[in-house]
């Protein structure tokens, strides 16, 4: 991937309890499916979803948690370099949106202090079944400073919307960055992958 | 949790070391089902790096852990039916000794009253889901911070009194360090009193702003705890190894980020220097003379093809390396440079050793940067959990704070069945992963194992300033005695994500003589000195100041035959923790041999597929390729976006 594929590159990291639709909204997303059966989805790392935003290429490369989040275990270096979190919960589920602070307390620990977070509540389809009100997800984000949404990954409801809203915060995001120019703190990602390092080499 | 465990897997491995990790992936890689667990709340054992307040919270969990040694076991009668027996695992790590924590820069806190690591503070304070949040960590940081204190004998809340009692008794740090209070088995806390304020002249200080910025008190650390990532154990990536080779052959590299050493630092005659490693460096040097840099040259590059050229060496096999360099018509400094910071081996290693290591040095030059070595960013307790996320990718389960008690063998074959958690629930597995220092007492009682010594410093200043103050530098100090041990050093800045601005990580490595304290500190105290306020200004501080430091012995439990732990079963399988050396080339080296001896015919972490041709399982008819071709467009009204960016809203417009 050059560098003139795109105009610019964030990473997503989606985050939550097991089973409230991490891995779904994200296929829904970058594949317009959604899995009729629960087959685990073996070696999927991350996926990527160039989208274009007045005009603009945008690349988003959106990480699962790869399970770890089952038992509580998900690594550090997950969360480095984020430029975004999506927090999920399942509004049909009260216990995955008790367990959000526990998921904000990994976050403050964790990740970048710039990063954005967008607090989702998964599986409106199943309505009837609601636990978690949306005036108490509202108040709750709003405390937190979040951005709030419910979608159903499944009825494909407000899935684009989640990610191309965050895409142009990202945006606005970097361009702000880019005016203030705050060279004070280093940046993470500022080191090098290796491929980089590599493709960057003579020998 | 809810949640238990499933109970049957092709491979348990206990321990997220590098060793265990890398095993995990590989292992997982080849669709074995891999259950990967840690007794701890982190990943990477004794390969973990912490923020400040956790590796305080580590300082402390090895001075309690006496106090948590009885835990109750679940009985593991009715698990284990008469065909079989149990081996037992050790309840405690041992692998940790003689932790030793000096604070030398100010404790005061009259500017701050809440010394918390900044994170907590940034959202709302008002609601109450925030304040679960602070409490949360109020719960873990200022408590901690309070027995912190206590160890000092300074309670927080006393903290003037204790102010004027420092200030107006000790002056002198050798006086202090009489101070230091035995906290239990061979764990001490030391008060270093150094840092004491001058009211006056502190006010004045706090005026001109100017003054204030470089001073940094121990309440900043802990404000900025957040930023630091402290490695128990320092190491580097040779940019030729057998790590950067692993990380790339198997993509895990995706998931970390490198930065080049950017120096290679000598220490001579009381004063550091840098060594020129690059052709370039050697032509701009300044420290050598035209002379000398002839006779670098010649002698690298013949080090380059050293093999083609053994009429150079052949009539001097029986000499040192270093005797050999004093027949080179190299100067002393030449030498010095060579032995210590090229080849960075002992006086006395072999002739051909001391090639081979110049060799790889020049060979690893130039492949990246300017140095040979590489430091991943956020540290090196990136790395396994590198390595952890592709098992997981790939389908292995982790869980970390879970405790084992046992493995159950069956009597007949002898073969290893099954752990038992500390649940009392029964996991079998076709083969164990255990690392070292989870085996028990009995297990390694005719185990000899070697020592690392350890320290940790917080500095104010680089060991050898230039113009960027972001520089990653590596140092060999030679032993001041012969028969003694090199100590390594390796200074990190800001950028490499490791510490808060204004300061950096120092860490120094040795094999152990004695204590860490005793094995170090006098190369400590060649390269820094104490901070304290009061000698500021008063002469230009030649070396930089020492802000906070500890000291530990690692167990060095690498090169152990197998044969020395009793009783194993041949389908259990023993990882060392880390190991002394600079590189990581002794635990990928065991990674795969261990992994050959498992899986014989089976590839050592292949390339994964390429996340954008990923296949999935399960029903899907045709997996699209997922990725860059699918391009949506999505035309935003401009108006309306740059709405969303200003005003105050934190919803995403519904
Ligand atoms: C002291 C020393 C350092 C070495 N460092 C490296 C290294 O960092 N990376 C590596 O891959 N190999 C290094 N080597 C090995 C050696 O340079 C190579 O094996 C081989 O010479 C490369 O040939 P080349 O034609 O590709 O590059 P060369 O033409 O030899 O040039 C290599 C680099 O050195 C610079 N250079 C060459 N001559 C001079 C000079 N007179 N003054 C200033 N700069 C000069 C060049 O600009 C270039 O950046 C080093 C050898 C020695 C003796
Ligand atoms: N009804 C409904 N079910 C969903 C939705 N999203 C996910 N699911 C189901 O929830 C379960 C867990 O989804 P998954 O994406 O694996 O959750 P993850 O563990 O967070 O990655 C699966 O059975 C999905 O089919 C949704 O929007 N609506
Ligand atoms: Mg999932």
């Amino acid at each position: 991937m050059s560098m003139e594929d795109y105009d610019f590159l964030f990473k997503i990291v989606l985050i939550g309890n097991a089973g409230v639709g991490k891995t779904c909204l994200v296929r829904r997303f970058t594949q317009g499916l959604f899995p009729p059966g629960q087959g685990a989805t073996i070696g999927v790392d991350f996926m990527i979803k160039t989208v274009e935003i007045n005009g603009e290429k945008v690349k988003l490369q959106i990480w699962d948690t790869a399970g770890q989040e089952r038992f509580r275990s998900i690594t550090q270096s997950y969360y480095r370099s984020a430029n975004a979190l999506i927090l999920t919960y399942d509004i049909t589920c009260e216990e995955s949106f008790r367990c959000l602070p526990e998921w904000l307390r990994e976050i403050e620990q964790y990740a970048s202090n710039k990063v954005i977070t967008v607090l989702v509540g998964n599986k409106i389809d199943l309505a009837e079944r609601r636990e978690v009100s949306q005036q108490r997800a509202e108040e709750f984000s709003e405390a937190q400073d979040m951005y709030y949404l419910e979608t159903s990954a499944k009825e494909s409801d407000n899935v684009e919307k989640l990610f191309l809203d965050l895409a142009c915060r990202l945006i606005s995001e970097a361009r702000q960055n880019t005016l203030v120019n705050n060279v004070s703190s280093p940046l993470p990602g500022e080191g090098k992958s290796i491929s980089y390092l590599t493709c960057c080499n003579f020998n | 949790m809810a949640e238990s465990l499933p109970t049957e897997f092709d491979v348990v491995i206990i321990g997220t070391g590098l060793p265990e990790s890398i095993l995990a992936a590989a292992c997982s890689r080849t669709g074995q089902r891999v259950l990967h667990i840690d007794s701890r709340s982190y990943y990477g054992g004794n390969w973990a790096s912490f923020s400040f307040s956790g590796l305080l919270s580590w300082v402390k969990e090895y001075q309690q852990d006496s106090d948590i040694e009885e835990e109750s076991t679940v009985s593991r009668q009715g698990l284990i039916p008469e065909t079989e027996e149990a081996i037992a695992l050790r309840k405690k790590d041992e692998t940790i000794q003689h932790i030793e924590v000096f604070c030398y820069a100010s404790q005061d806190q009259d500017t701050e009253d809440n010394v918390e690591e900044i994170g907590a503070l940034q959202r709302n304070p008002s609601s109450v889901a925030s304040t679960t949040i602070t409490e949360l960590d109020s719960a873990c940081l200022p408590e901690e911070r309070q027995s912190y204190f206590t160890d000092y004998e300074m309670p927080a809340n006393h903290t003037q009194k204790s102010d004027k009692e420092i200030s107006l008794g000790i002056t002198d740090v050798e006086e202090s360090l009489e101070k230091e209070k035995d906290c239990g088995d061979n764990t001490c806390i030391h008060t270093i009193l150094g840092g004491h304020k001058d009211e006056d002249k502190h006010t004045v200080e706090d005026n001109t702003g100017q003054a204030k910025k470089n001073r940094i008190t121990f309440s900043h650390i802990v404000k900025e705890g957040r930023r630091f990532n402290i490695d128990l154990v320092s190491k580097l990536l040779y940019s030729q190894g057998l790590l950067i080779d692993l990380l790339i052959k198997s993509n895990v590299s995706r998931y970390a980020e490198f930065k080049n050493v950017t120096r290679i630092l000598a220490f001579r005659e009381g004063k550091v220097e840098q060594v020129p490693c690059s052709r370039a460096d050697v032509f701009n040097s300044k420290e050598l003379t035209m002379v000398e840099k002839r006779m670098l040259m010649k002698f690298l590059t013949f080090c380059l093809d050293y093999e083609q050229h053994p009429d150079e060496y052949q009539g001097f096999r029986q000499c040192s390396f270093s005797e050999y360099l004093k027949t080179k018509k190299l100067t002393p400094n030449l030498q010095h440079f060579i032995l210590h910071s090229i080849a960075m081996t002992e006086s006395s290693c072999t002739i051909i050793d001391g090639l081979k290591a110049t060799k790889k040095f020049l060979q690893c030059l130039g492949r990246f940067g300017n140095t040979p070595f590489l430091f991943p960013v956020y540290g090196q307790g990136e790395i396994p959990q590198c390595f952890c996320r592709m098992c997981a990718v790939f389908g292995g389960i982790y869980c970390l704070r879970h405790k084992i008690q046992c493995f159950v063998v069956d009597k007949e074959s002898g073969r290893c069945k099954a752990i038992i958690d500390h649940f009392g629930q029964r996991i079998n597995a076709k083969y164990f992963i255990v690392e070292d220092s989870y085996l028990s007492e009995e297990t390694c009682s005719n185990v000899h194992y070697k020592q690392i010594s350890r320290a940790v410093l917080i500095t104010d200043q680089s060991v050898l300033k230039a113009d960027s103050d972001q520089q990653i530098s590596i140092l060999l100090v030679p032993p001041a005695e012969p028969g003694a041990c090199a100590v390594r050093v390796t200074e990190l800045c800001s950028s490499t994500m490791t510490c808060m601005k204004d300061t950096y990580l120092v860490h120094l490595t040795c094999s152990s003589s004695k204590t860490a304290r005793e094995d170090l500190e006098s190369v400590v105290n060649k390269l820094f000195t104490p901070y304290a306020e009061t000698e500021t200004n008063k002469e230009e501080p030649t070396k930089p100041r020492l802000l906070w430091a500890l000291y530990f012995n690692m167990r060095d439990s690498s090169g152990i035959s197998r044969s020395s732990y009793n009783g194993l079963p041949s389908n259990v399988y023993v990882c060392s923790g880390p190991d002394g050396g600079l590189g990581n080339e002794h635990a990928v080296k065991q990674a795969e041999t261990l992994f050959q001896e498992i899986f014989p015919s089976e590839e050592f972490c292949p390339p994964p597929p390429n996340p954008e041709d990923i296949i999935f399982d399960g029903d899907d008819k045709q997996p699209e390729v997922p990725g860059t071709n699918n391009i949506i467009m999505a035309t935003i009204d401009s108006s309306e976006e740059s709405k969303n960016l200003e005003s105050p809203e934190k919803h995403l417009p519904h």
